[in-house]
């Protein structure tokens, strides 16, 4: 299969089952809520060793908000329950709470919940307030801009990390042409976050190592500078493979978001230094969702 | 199908308490066996339909016609469906009440929304003292819910009040807020005297100046409220009709109090958008 003459290989990307939750941080100006957003998705690159994947998905209007200001909603993907309790109040309390003007609640209605409010209310030292408005729990805490308000949890939710495609391309300058247009593309998919700086990845990881404390380690098999010395998975022309990681809450968000992105990268074509469209495949050993590159593109 | 119907043949001399007529306990039965169901008039029980006339099916919407202010205990306890009644009504309006909506076309006497735990109570006319309140005895008020009055409120508005929003529209009476433990209480119009007098936390927002205020209460100074904002926009979420706080800002006056009971709770004085 070719598309725009990039081969497309017959390969599918593994996912593996997660939890996710999305809050919403709202702030005087959208400038600082972004600061907030920002913040908060640093160093949540990947579970591996981050704890939590997370990422912008998108820029609320206000009218989208629950106090009317401009927000930002943010997806947060963690492999257990227990890693999103701890890191999501980890993450607003020290992110979002020390923004200006910030504010955060829950962006999904769901019958599990982590804890945000519930943990962080103590900052106030016993001044916090609390307000249930609307059937929702919110925690106001004086802090020194003014009040920080907070709702008590977020909903969680079943989720999918790990939907993948590599981007096989001459140089890396090539491929990170038609990584940055696939990322944008990826980027309207609602329900959709690319956690990776820039949503690429510039080292992506195979399971495991011959190191035994290390759980992954560099994949060789893509590595352009061991094509003589391992058994590669790259042509001579390859120069530089990129990979574009997508967490998102179900399967039918990953396969569209994967859909547009791979057809964006392959927009640019062999003339532009795009050679190839592959996945990560760990001969389903990482996790039960599978997404046929070739299946979701027909 | 249609809503059920009830109908006073004539005013009522005496107290006539309605507590059976809630969507719960009417829920299933024929319009036979609604006409039989007994209820308290003064000191007399008697059948149902010697005092109404009954027509329609569906319970879960129950329409009171040609109310008086006898009719008490309407919606007592109610945890499903809509009542709606046309005209005044009594005492201990939506006692009790744990889900569904209320609402009154006229005015409604003391005690209403008591004890309430959730649902929301409208009422387009004025209501008495007490609104939201706990029967003497009672720890707390109403736990949660929603009461919007139309008109003005008595004294001792939300007394002892545990959690939920009470919004009067129209004046408010004394002790506004007394006692109230927590929740948010929201006056458009004057109010009496000395409003929040012994609140432990809780917010009281007010629209215009109080006249009376108790020295236990101590400005904090005009503050842009940011939870306002959110409480304004949310109240919109729940029902347009309370879009009307549009017109006020995040800026208030707070004062904290009582500080006679350790002043956690706090008196916001809102600053109309120029």
């Amino acid at each position: 299969m070719k598309i725009n003459g990039v081969q497309i290989d017959d390969t599918f990307a593994e996912a593996f089952p997660m939890k996710a939750t999305r809050i919403i941080i709202t702030a005087m100006t959208l400038k600082w809520a972004y600061r907030a957003a920002n913040a908060i998705r640093g160093f949540a690159s990947s579970v591996i060793a981050c704890g939590i994947e997370a990422d912008i998905e998108r820029e609320l209007k206000p009218s989208e908000t629950p106090d009317g200001r401009p927000g930002i909603s943010v997806m947060i993907f963690a492999m257990s329950m227990k890693d999103l309790e701890k890191h999501v109040a980890t993450r607003v309390g020290q992110s979002v709470m020390t923004t200006a003007t910030t504010a955060c609640y829950s962006g999904l209605d769901s019958e599990q919940k982590v804890s945000m409010g519930k943990s962080l209310r103590f900052f106030g030292d016993g001044f916090q307030i609390s307000k249930v408005v609307n059937n929702r729990r919110f925690w106001r805490i004086p802090v020194m801009h003014g009040e920080f308000i907070v709702e008590e949890t977020a909903g969680v939710t079943k989720a999918i990390g790990g939907g993948n495609f590599l981007v096989l391309a001459k140089t890396a300058r090539h491929g990170l042409a038609a990584c940055e247009k696939a990322v944008e593309e990826i980027q309207k998919v609602p329900g959709v976050i690319t956690a990776f700086p820039g949503g690429v990845v510039g080292s992506g990881s195979k399971v495991g190592s011959k190191y035994k404390f290390l759980t992954a380690s560099t994949n060789e098999a893509y590595c352009p500078t061991l094509k003589g010395q391992v058994k590669s998975e790259l042509s001579d022309e390859i120069g530089s493979v990129l990979e574009i990681v997508i967490d998102g809450l179900d399967e039918e968000s990953i396969n569209k978001a994967m859909r547009v992105g791979i057809k964006a990268a392959c927009s640019f074509g062999p003339a532009k230094g795009i050679c190839r469209i592959s996945a990560g495949n760990y001969g389903g050993n990482l996790g039960p969702h599978l997404f046929h590159l070739r299946k979701l593109l027909k | 199908m249609s809503a059920l119907v009830f109908t006073l043949k004539n005013q009522p001399e005496f107290t006539l308490d309605v507590t059976p007529l809630t969507p719960e306990n009417l829920e299933g039965k024929t319009l036979a066996k609604i006409k039989n169901l007994k209820i308290i008039y003064g000191n007399e029980s008697v059948k149902l339909d010697t005092l109404f006339t009954v027509k329609g099916t569906d319970s879960s919407q129950i329409i009171i016609e040609k109310s008086t202010d006898k009719l008490i205990n309407a919606g007592q306890g109610m945890t499903k469906g809509n009542i709606t009644i046309n005209g005044d009504v009594g005492d201990f309006l939506g006692q009790g009440m744990k889900n569904g909506t209320l609402t009154v076309i006229g005015n409604v006497g003391l005690w209403a929304g008591n004890a309430m735990s959730g649902g929301r109570i409208n009422i387009n006319g004025n209501a008495g003292d007490y609104v939201g309140a706990g029967l003497p005895g009672d720890s707390f008020g109403m736990s949660n819910g929603l009461i919007n009055i139309k008109g003005n409120a008595g004294d001792r508005v939300g007394d002892r009040m545990r959690r939920g929003i009470i919004i009067i529209h129209g004046k408010s009476g004394n002790y506004c807020g007394s006692r109230i433990h927590a929740g948010t209480i929201i006056v458009l119009d004057k109010v009496g005297k000395l409003p929040g007098e012994g609140m432990r936390r809780g917010t009281i927002i007010l629209a215009k100046k109080p006249t009376h205020l108790s020295a236990t209460f101590k400005s904090c100074g005009n503050l842009k409220m940011q939870f306002l904002r959110l409480l304004f926009t949310q109240l919109a979420n729940i029902d347009g009709e309370l879009s009307i706080f549009k017109k006020y800002g995040p800026e208030a006056h707070r004062f904290s109090g009582d500080l006679a009971r350790n002043g956690k709770g706090e008196l916001l004085i809102l600053q109309h958008y120029k």
